[in-house]
């Protein structure tokens, strides 16, 4: 075993190579993303519910020289950065940054990541990327403008996104690329090589299969994007023309498809890589409160795994409307639709696992319950950009919006809600106060379902995204209402939001420590008392049984056997 | 819900805004394919997704701790139990997903697809820039890219119903997406590239044409207005928009030109109708 220095606090808390506290470090910075993404959520909401009107108490302090209203260039400024920071600044550092980093080497009982240095470089390598994306807020010109997706040649010079911006926003998506392909280098070492006696891949927690799974994903595909952005990167600044065509190229002309199937390889297993820790993480969840193993556990993981092969060849339904081969659009749709399959299998897992039960409602219980309606809702409903017709109709509609915003949005935040209410006692030796965690819940659920749930309804009839004023159409008028509804939602989701903030600081301050092992789970990080020194565990753990051992008929006095108690059978 | 508006006066929202809306009217030939694979999809995962519920509130309110309830250790792996939820999940692939497959490709093949080539097909280039439309006809020779080219003011398309209408589209700067709501159609405009669509009117009126693809700061402006009007109607449009024609419209068209100019109607053109496969 290894020996750790008890070292000074810059190389303790800042520059620390121990997973536990970068795991942390992620999760804060997540929080702060999550926060000011929402914020910018609220803000598209105001002007969509409420169009052109001054936006009330923050108005007149942000935008004096528009008497308070959001003009359209700061519109768009907002939905991109709301995108580009939920997705990539929230929920990648909330999940697989803090998860991936706090779960792994704890489940799988080993003393650290395989790189522990490298893995320090890639928190900070995520912290200069988020000082570069913020600092777009201080130019004259503003953020980025041109959607999350930043297809060229809008997100060209050439293209008339004015200023800075969008180079800066490239800039910052490129760091950000190479912390993640830090990360996921580390986390399959890890998981690979580091795994501790007796613990094959088929005793590994489903957390971590999930975990694992998405950052195979994030090392393959993550270098695509990065090719993408370098060349849209020298599109933007020396001139070159990779993505420019027609009149807006001076010689042979580029092709701004290129940069769609670019973005699409990437952008599709980029789902998956933010579901599948979820996925993960809900199939431990509602066996650890069912008490009762994972039905299913390896069709679930086979599942999970067949999912990750098949999202690398379904990144065309994005593009049903560039004008594809008709050929191309068949396999699509087909290689899409594929994918019900396994999902529908895992999803049918969950449903065995609550089957003859005894459910216990803890808040994690419920967040990862919660996952499976928004979840099925959510997944449901991808059938229809699935389909070539429908997606005609629907693409580019808030039908897409409402829909990806349950998947990604509902599901991966609830995931991640989840996962902090359960994980916290391990991770600060407190529990989070569960009358704050009901109403956090329940809060959320209701008003999420309205907000989402109309905006795929508005997607029905026909209202498209990323329009700065609804009401200049004469289709869109009667839907005003609705627009407004869902916007008194969403201010009600983010305020339900804030009590979760205050339950993270009220437990931390005032709350006493709690039992090591308050749930009463099975896995490695649950033998280990808080504080858990650098290292882990005191002698390498030898594990027995699976990560699901509840109710066992041979096991008398309790109804849980942990991974690494022995017993005769 | 009660809340206060614009001129600080309370008002009631309707509940009756929230939870449903109806597709637009449907004006085209072959819209209604579209409506039925929505309408197939919007039953078929009602089903599922009640049936998913179901369970779930059924397994979390019968299995609940409080209720004494002993866990079952079942670990669900036996090899009958993976062959019925292979069995289920077959199940809903062909139930769900074959259906909706079977449906859109049959509507690709005989619609969507299947661009007419007859005499009476309408044939149209669209040319989207930021922020407007263009429109240009073939005029009486039926070919584009000649002096008779007909371009009418920009955002406005007018076309007869119960003709076919082939569109071709390129951008002239970034990519923009050619939207009908009310013909459930979008075709996306690429710089560089040329791309089609068609389709079919069926009640005359004025209808919205939206951009559907983010093209900069006034995406949400970028709207046009598609007149369907009856046959003699449409060819009267098109001798009055034909370049001879327009000097005898000076006084309406004076401003008209200036608005044009203002918003930088592509002089050149730059590409023409191309056989597609």
């Amino acid at each position: 075993m290894m020996e750790y220095k008890k070292n000074n606090f810059w190389k303790y808390y800042i520059f620390s190579e121990d997973h536990k506290i970068i795991g942390k470090q992620f999760m804060w910075l997540g929080l702060f993303f999550l926060f000011f993404g929402g914020l910018l959520a609220m803000l598209i909401r105001w002007q969509l519910g409420y169009p052109e009107q001054p936006v009330p108490l923050i108005g007149n302090w942000m935008w004096p020289g528009d008497g308070g209203i959001i003009n359209p260039d700061i519109y768009n400024q907002m939905f991109t950065m709301h995108g580009t920071i939920m997705i990539f600044w929230a929920i990648t550092p909330l999940l697989i940054g803090t998860f991936g980093n706090f779960l792994i080497p704890l489940q799988i009982g080993a003393p650290d990541m395989a790189f522990p240095k490298l893995n320090m470089i890639s928190f900070w390598m995520m912290f200069i990327a988020s000082v570069i994306l913020l600092s777009s807020y201080f130019l004259p010109s503003g953020s980025a403008s041109a959607g999350w997706t930043s297809y060229p040649p809008l997100s060209s010079p050439a293209g008339g996104i004015p200023g800075l911006g969008q180079t800066i926003w490239t800039i910052a998506l490129i760091f950000m690329g190479a912390s993640t392909m830090m990360g996921a280098i580390n986390y399959i070492t890890t998981v690979v090589e580091l795994r501790t006696t007796g613990m094959d891949f088929f005793k590994l927690p489903l957390s971590i299969w999930g975990l694992f799974l998405a950052s195979i994903l994030n090392s393959i595909f993550v270098p695509v994007i990065a090719a993408g952005l370098v060349m849209l990167l020298l599109d933007q600044t020396i001139g070159t023309e990779f993505f420019l065509a027609g009149r807006l190229a001076s010689g042979d002309p580029g092709d701004p498809l290129l940069f769609q199937h670019v973005f699409w390889i990437f952008g599709h297993p980029e789902v998956y890589i933010l579901i599948l820790p979820v996925w993960g993480i809900v199939s431990d969840l509602l066996s650890v409160f069912s008490r009762k193993p994972a039905y299913g556990y390896r069709v679930t993981a086979i599942a999970m795994s067949t999912i990750v092969a098949l999202s690398s060849l379904v990144w065309g339904h994005h593009m049903y409307t560039t004008g594809m081969s008709p050929l191309l659009g068949k396999s699509f749709m087909f290689l899409t639709l594929l994918i019900s399959i396994p999902s529908s299998m895992f999803f049918l897992n969950w449903l065995g696992t609550l089957w003859k039960g005894k459910i216990y409602f803890t808040i994690p219980m419920l967040f990862a319950v919660g996952v499976i309606w928004v979840f099925g809702l959510g997944g449901l409903t991808g059938l229809y950009n699935a389909t070539v017709t429908a997606d005609i109709y629907l693409h580019d509609t808030m039908f897409v919006v409402g829909h990806f915003h349950y998947t990604l949005a509902a599901s991966v935040m609830f995931g991640s809600f989840a996962a902090i209410y359960f994980w916290f006692p391990k991770m600060f030796g407190k529990m989070l106060n569960p009358i704050l965690g009901k109403i956090h819940f329940w809060g959320s659920f209701i008003s999420l379902n309205f907000v989402f749930f109309n905006m795929m309804a508005l997607g029905y009839a026909g209202h498209h995204r990323r329009i700065y004023n609804p009401l200049e159409y004469t289709f869109l008028k009667p839907l005003a209402n609705m627009n407004e509804w869902i916007s008194i939602f969403a201010f009600l989701l983010g305020i339900f939001q804030v009590l979760f903030l205050i339950n993270i600081i009220w437990t931390l301050w005032f709350s006493k420590q709690c039992k090591p092992n308050p749930w009463n789970a099975t896995t490695l990080e649950w033998t280990i008392d808080y504080p858990i020194p650098h290292g882990n565990f005191e002698v390498s753990p030898i594990i027995y049984n699976g990560p699901h051992e509840y109710s066992r008929p041979d096991v008398k006095d309790r109804d849980w056997l942990m991974q690494n108690e022995y017993i005769q059978t | 819900m009660i809340i206060k508006n614009k001129s600080k006066q309370w008002r009631f929202i309707p509940l009756s805004s929230i939870w449903f809306q109806d597709l637009p009217e449907d004006i085209s030939l072959d819209g209604y394919r579209i409506d039925n694979v929505i309408h197939y999809t919007d039953l078929i995962i009602s089903i599922y997704f009640g049936i998913v519920v179901a369970a779930l509130l059924y397994f979390i309110i019968r299995y609940r701790a409080s209720l004494g309830n002993k866990a079952v250790y079942d670990k669900g792996d036996k090899k009958k139990n993976i062959i019925i939820t292979a069995c289920l999940g077959l199940l809903v692939f062909l139930s769900v997903d074959a259906v909706i497959e079977a449906m859109s490709f049959k509507d690709l093949r005989e619609a969507f697809w299947n661009f007419p080539d007859n005499e009476k097909v309408v044939r149209i280039e669209v040319m989207p820039q930021q922020f407007a439309w263009n429109f240009r006809y073939p005029g009486p020779d039926k070919v584009f890219g000649n002096e008779d080219d007909i371009i009418p003011a920009q955002n406005q398309m007018h076309i007869p119903i119960n003709r076919p209408v082939v569109i071709q589209l390129a951008s002239w700067d970034v990519i923009h997406s050619f939207y009908l709501p009310n013909f459930r159609i979008k075709q996306d405009a690429t710089p560089g590239m040329i791309t089609a669509l068609w389709f079919q009117a069926t009640k005359t009126g004025v209808f919205d044409i939206a951009c559907a693809e983010l093209c900069g700061n006034s995406h949400y402006k970028m709207l046009g207005y598609l007149t369907v009007e009856k046959e003699e109607d449409f060819e009267q449009w098109l001798i009055d928009n034909s370049p001879e024609d327009l000097g005898m419209a000076d006084e309406w068209d004076e401003w008209d030109n200036d608005e044009q100019e203002d918003a930088g109607i592509p002089e050149d053109w730059g590409w023409a109708w191309k056989e597609l496969k």
